[in-house]
């Protein structure tokens, strides 16, 4: 596709610059959310995702080893240990025991407890606290530490979406729920609207303009208006909640677009043909099937991955026509909402959940794009 | 108020196991549980019924419900399905509405059960429930009222039960935290005011507050000036408020919300100014309290929140909490604010009505107070049996309360109690005047009439 | 039955009932009803022929007429009802409207729907251009291009949460880990920002979200169009002189001004029934309700139906202009 020959070099630069500037841009909210889903709580509290790669500062509160691992030297009763409790290349540059100053001591120093006992911390976190009386109590004294920490990546929040078995974090039944709702309510309008939007292109019938401007008006219909006169009248016909209902809900919804868009695109296509293809006598429903479906393919597909992507991402129709009191056809977004309810202020919860949410919509994208692509290239036809 | 629901949630140890619905967590016939209740149960045969219940609860704190309907299920051989949501206000409407309601509905607030009941979708309990309310409950007669609306026809009947009370009244704080200073528990609200200048003093800041709560923003701060308002006014005009026999921008009331702004207003008491108050999300304020530094000393919440509180905090040692106290020179006793769960039928059944009276057994009580989180006004369980001394100490509180009062904003209109009562509080602390967003708040409540 | 089986033959009864439908209803109707052969030929097929669109319509129809057209019906009749308590309604004709038009809250939604449709369709738009023009001739431009498009695959949800972590503030003198403010303060300003809570501004904040998402969506439409122009116009214009911005502006898009049309108008609906965004990062506070947030706070907040549903008429008024424009098009290429 290179058409415009003889172009300058240095525009062709500002062109790729420009381009990796916007994907750049377009990517970074993303990203970021991408390199939180590795990182721990504490780190995504504590510095930018931007620095993740770096060593941080950081202030920790750890402590000593609990009283009952004391050992006697001589008249001194002594813990020693190291505060941090994993191995690791932290430094401590600043180091105190009480939350009025907790930068008091350097490494190497010796504090006084309010007990008298006596607290030596070294950079690497190794302490040794003693004490002339034997030292009692649950737990071991906190120990403000200001600390050089060195990058850490985690796999744990996936493990807690997506491994973990309470009945809130499995995801495992949700995906599949979810791919059994998303599938027909893909093909099912997609085949639909073809015809429809077909008939509303190239057939000529009285009333044409006005059921297009109908439908053009029921692209804006709220949702939410239609949720309980269309429960109503599921129930009503014996459908209740479940499967059924929702890939109707999502076939009635999607139609409009659908139609739309699939009757923008094949109006484009050349009257000529379609005129030839009359002349050669054939019928409607084979212009259709060997001429218009073919043709359209660039436009069904991107359709089908809207509708695909809308099915997945959806979270209210599910909740009404689908999700019942018993739980069991629970799916993908509604696990991840809950996971946000009850982990609201846990940023690598949420970063996680949000990354399996989306993998699959753009697995599939990724799938489609060649076809996508292709489609598009037989489209220039025209 | 979906929230204040996510009781106390650090129970992984509980929930490690296989928590599928039929293991009974505590073996029958162990421990000091009152097993008779749970006896009396297996002579009502429910095989093969199924029983839904929809509520609010989800992650750790479904795992406890479930583990206390499991015994249900183990009597009667019924097959009780617990479904939650995050959106359950919504969701029950809906259903309702559609005719595909749950056999049980869990309700965070009353003011929906009122809507409700008024429209038919719930069946009521009946006096013998509401005898028994009255006559097993601590304070019986309240809770019957708290759950007593006028039906469809007009007449007044018990439509919900409750099961599972909050405790609101609480400040929470790093005990370590006050003994490096050597602060002191403050018992009366002068002595709480001169605590958080005395915090200032000391180059800290007092106090975490956040607001922030996605589509439930400001809710933090209604719960602020129900307390203050039971603080500076008799129970008697708190009661009128609620049910708008005296206007929202009534002075009294306005008092209340500046005795909010006093603590949330000033750019020094608060934790990152005051222009962070609204946005903050009340799920990360807490935390303040166990940063180095610590960001706050102190944070005014219920009594669910230490699910939000870092992971490994121990309870009474790293984190505990007080009352948060009365004015000693008002004369108003120790006033409680509270708010609970109400339990009702929206579609009735032999199962449901067998539910509702296990719901009635000390049995059902007990199993969830050995768990985690859950709070009761029943006279006759085994106290001994909560789980730690945590709540056993809020127990304490709620018993020992002059005046218990509920939720306000559960109990207003939904449009005001979950709607402009809000959004007005989000106003206030981004700097409005309270009595203009006072009579913001009356408008709307008179706009809904 | 399992659901993935039940899935399956769903699929199956689905698609082949569908295929079937359109097959079968073509053949009856062309060798049955109106034979295409025998004295009455010419008129046979006449007649076929008008039928022959309803047939093409009638799953469609249906389809709308049930899930969305009913519906309207339904709210229109709610927004003029009041429910009473018990069961039943009374009509109250245009009070739930004058309620509406006297909450400040309605105003301060329709004036932010306003800016929402001001901004976000052009933006979307105008980036989505943008994008497909520049990646159209680079050999890693569908790698571009998907990555631009990748937030479309986001759910509202999930968007919010990115982007709350991008606004997130901390308090001043720790460490910002929302970027805009480690950004804010490099850059030497003073105290971080709350940037959703600052009036009006927010707005524009909530926008950028749905700008992010909407890119794609417009890049995909427009960069197929712009693959559709006829190489020779292009050449053309190069033999005669011309710059890269003259053909881009000259030539390509008076070219591809239908498919602009099109762009702009799917995302003014978009715009338009905005919810998830807003309800997710502000629920309305703070001066950012906009309509379709309105309408869920009465319906299922308040509780409000007749409130709820002439908000959402309100809404289809917006819409008006784009349906007649639409009815005045279709008209036009009747012609």
């Amino acid at each position: 596709m290179n058409a415009i020959a003889g172009q300058k070099p240095g525009l062709i630069w500002a062109l790729r610059i420009s381009v990796i500037l916007l994907v750049g841009l377009w990517m970074f909210p993303t990203v970021g959310l991408f390199v939180s889903s590795f990182r721990t709580g504490d780190q995504i509290a504590t510095s930018g995702w931007w620095k993740a790669l770096f060593p941080t500062e950081q202030n920790l509160t750890l402590r000593t080893a609990a009283p009952d691992t004391q050992v006697q030297e001589a008249d001194l009763f002594v813990i020693e240990g190291n505060l941090f409790e994993e191995a690791t290349d932290a430094k401590i540059s600043a180091w105190g025991t009480n939350a009025r100053e907790i930068d008091a001591y350097g490494p190497g120093d010796t504090a006084e407890l309010r007990g008298g006992e006596r607290l030596t911390v070294a950079a690497d976190g190794s302490y040794r606290l003693q004490s002339a009386q034997e030292m009692s109590g649950g737990r071991g004294p906190r120990v403000f530490v200001s600390a050089l920490v060195p990058p850490e990546f985690t796999l744990q929040n996936y493990e807690t979406i997506l491994i973990s078995g309470g009945s809130t974090d499995n995801l495992a039944r949700a995906f599949f729920n979810t791919l059994t709702v998303t599938i027909p309510a893909t093909i099912i309008p997609i085949l639909i609207a073809a015809f429809a939007a077909y008939a509303l292109a190239w057939m000529e019938f009285p009333g044409r303009a006005l059921l297009i401007a109908t439908i053009v008006g029921l692209l804006v219909v709220p949702l939410q208006l239609a949720l309980i006169p269309l429960l109503k009248f599921h129930n009503e016909i014996g459908i209740g909640k479940g499967y059924l209902g929702v890939w109707m809900a999502h076939t009635g919804f999607g139609l409009p677009l659908a139609i739309y868009l699939l009757r923008n695109y094949m109006i484009g296509i050349p009257r000529d043909i379609i005129e030839n293809a009359r002349v050669d006598g054939a019928t409607d429903f084979q212009i259709f099937t060997r001429i218009i479906l073919p043709l359209s393919f660039p436009a069904l597909a991107s359709f089908a991955i809207f509708q695909f992507l809308w099915t997945w991402n959806d979270l209210l129709v599910a909740m009404v026509f689908l999700i019942d009191a018993t739980g069991e056809t629970t799916v993908m977004t509604k696990q991840i909402v809950e996971l946000l309810g009850t982990r609201g202020g846990n940023w690598e919860i949420l970063a996680t959940s949000a990354f399996v949410s989306i993998a699959v919509p753009l697995a599939v994208f990724f799938a489609m794009q060649k076809y996508l692509v292709r489609g598009l290239l037989a489209g220039s036809v025209k | 108020m979906k929230h204040t629901l996510m009781t106390a949630a650090a129970v992984a140890a509980l929930v490690a196991g296989s928590a599928s619905g039929q293991d009974l967590i505590f073996p029958v016939g162990e421990g000091a549980f009152n097993w008779e209740s749970y006896s009396a149960l297996e002579k009502t045969d429910l095989a093969g019924e199924q029983v839904t219940v929809f509520g609010p609860w989800l992650g750790p704190d479904q795992e406890l419900v479930e583990n206390v309907l499991a015994y249900f299920a183990a009597a009667t051989g019924a097959d009780v399905r617990y479904a939650g949501s995050d959106s359950f206000e919504q969701q029950i409407v809906v259903d309702a509405e559609a005719g595909s309601a749950p056999n049980i509905a869990v309700f965070p607030q009353p003011g929906l059960v009122s809507d409700m009941a008024e429209r038919g979708f719930i069946a009521p309990l009946g006096e013998e429930t509401a005898a028994w309310v009255k006559e097993n409950y601590a304070a019986g007669q309240s809770w019957v009222d708290l759950g007593t609306f006028p039906g469809p026809d007009g007449a007044d009947g018990l439509y919900g039960l409750f099961f599972k009370v909050d405790l609101k009244s609480l400040v929470w704080f790093n005990p370590e935290n006050f003994e490096d200073f050597g602060y002191d528990v403050p018992t009366s609200m002068e002595d709480l005011k001169t605590l958080t200048d005395q915090m200032v003093a000391d180059g800290n800041t007092p106090w975490c507050i956040g607001l922030g709560s996605g589509g439930a923003t400001g809710w933090p701060a209604t719960d602020w000036v129900e307390d203050m308002m039971l603080r500076t006014q008799e129970p008697a005009v708190y009661d009128q408020w609620v049910a708008n026999e005296i206007a929202f921008d009534d002075p009294r009331v306005v008092e209340a919300i500046e005795e909010f702004g006093y603590f949330a207003r000033n750019d020094k008491y608060v934790s990152g100014g005051a222009g962070a108050v609204a946005s903050t999300d009340f799920r990360d304020s807490p935390k303040g309290l166990f940063a180095s530094p610590p960001q706050c000393m102190m944070h005014r919440q219920a009594s669910f929140i230490p699910a939000f509180f870092p992971e490994g905090t121990e309870m009474g040692l790293d984190a505990d909490f007080f009352y948060f106290p009365a004015y000693e020179g008002k004369k108003l006793g120790n006033p409680v604010l509270g708010a609970g769960t109400i339990w009702s039928i929206t579609n009735d059944s032999t199962g449901a009505r067998a539910l509702m009276d296990f719901l009635q057994s000390p049995i059902a009580h007990e199993v969830w107070m050995a768990q985690q989180g859950f709070l009761t006004p029943l006279k006759t369980v085994n106290t001994d049996l909560y789980a730690t001394d945590t709540l056993k100490k809020m127990g304490e509180i709620l018993l020992s309360a002059d005046t218990f009062r509920f939720d306000a904003s559960d109990l207003m209109p939904g449009g005001v109690g979950a709607g402009s009562f809000w959004t007005g509080m989000v106003d206030y602390a981004g700097g409005k005047p309270a009595a203009e967003v006072a009579s913001e708040i009356q408008s709307s409540w008179d706009a809904l009439k | 039955m399992h659901p993935a089986i039940q899935g399956l033959l769903t699929i199956a009864f689905g698609v082949g009932g569908c295929v079937g439908y359109f097959y079968l209803s073509n053949i009856i109707l062309d060798t049955l009803i109106f034979p295409a052969r025998g004295k009455d030929i010419a008129r046979n097929i006449r007649r076929a022929n008008m039928v022959r669109p309803w047939l093409f319509l009638l799953p469609a129809l249906l389809a709308l007429g049930l899930y969305l057209a009913y519906p309207v019906v339904e709210t229109m009749r709610l927004s003029l009802t009041e429910r009473l308590p018990g069961g039943g309604s009374e009509f109250v004709g245009l009070a739930n409207y004058k309620q509406m038009l006297a909450e400040a809250k309605f105003w301060e939604a329709l004036q932010n729907n306003f800016l929402w449709l001001l901004v976000v369709p052009a933006a979307s738009t105008a980036f989505g251009l943008l994008a497909a023009q520049l990646t159209d001739r680079l050999a890693w431009g569908n790698i571009a291009k998907s990555l631009i498009f990748m937030p479309m695959a986001i759910s509202f949800v999930g968007a919010a949460v990115i982007w709350k972590l991008v606004y997130d503030a901390r308090p001043p003198g720790t460490e910002q880990i929302g970027i805009l403010n480690a950004v804010y303060i490099w850059l030497g300003g003073i105290e971080p920002q709350q940037w959703l809570t600052i009036p009006f501004w927010n707005n524009f904040f909530l926008m950028m979200v749905l700008v992010w998402i909407q890119t794609g969506f417009a890049m995909v439409i427009l960069s197929a169009a712009l693959r559709g122009i006829p190489e020779e116009t292009v050449e053309a214009a190069i033999v005669d002189g011309a710059g890269p911005f003259q053909i881009f502006f000259r030539i390509k898009v008076p070219q591809i001004i239908g498919t602009i049309v099109v762009v702009w108008t799917t995302i003014t609906i978009v715009v338009l029934k905005v919810f998830d965004i807003v309800f997710a990062m502000t629920n309305g506070q703070w001066q950012t309700q906009v309509l379709a947030n309105y309408m869920y706070d009465k319906l299922f907040v308040a509780r409000d139906w007749g409130v709820g549903s002439a908000s959402a008429m309100m809404i289809m008024l917006l819409v008006l202009p784009i349906l007649v424009w639409n009815v005045y098009n279709a008209r036009r290429e009747m012609r």
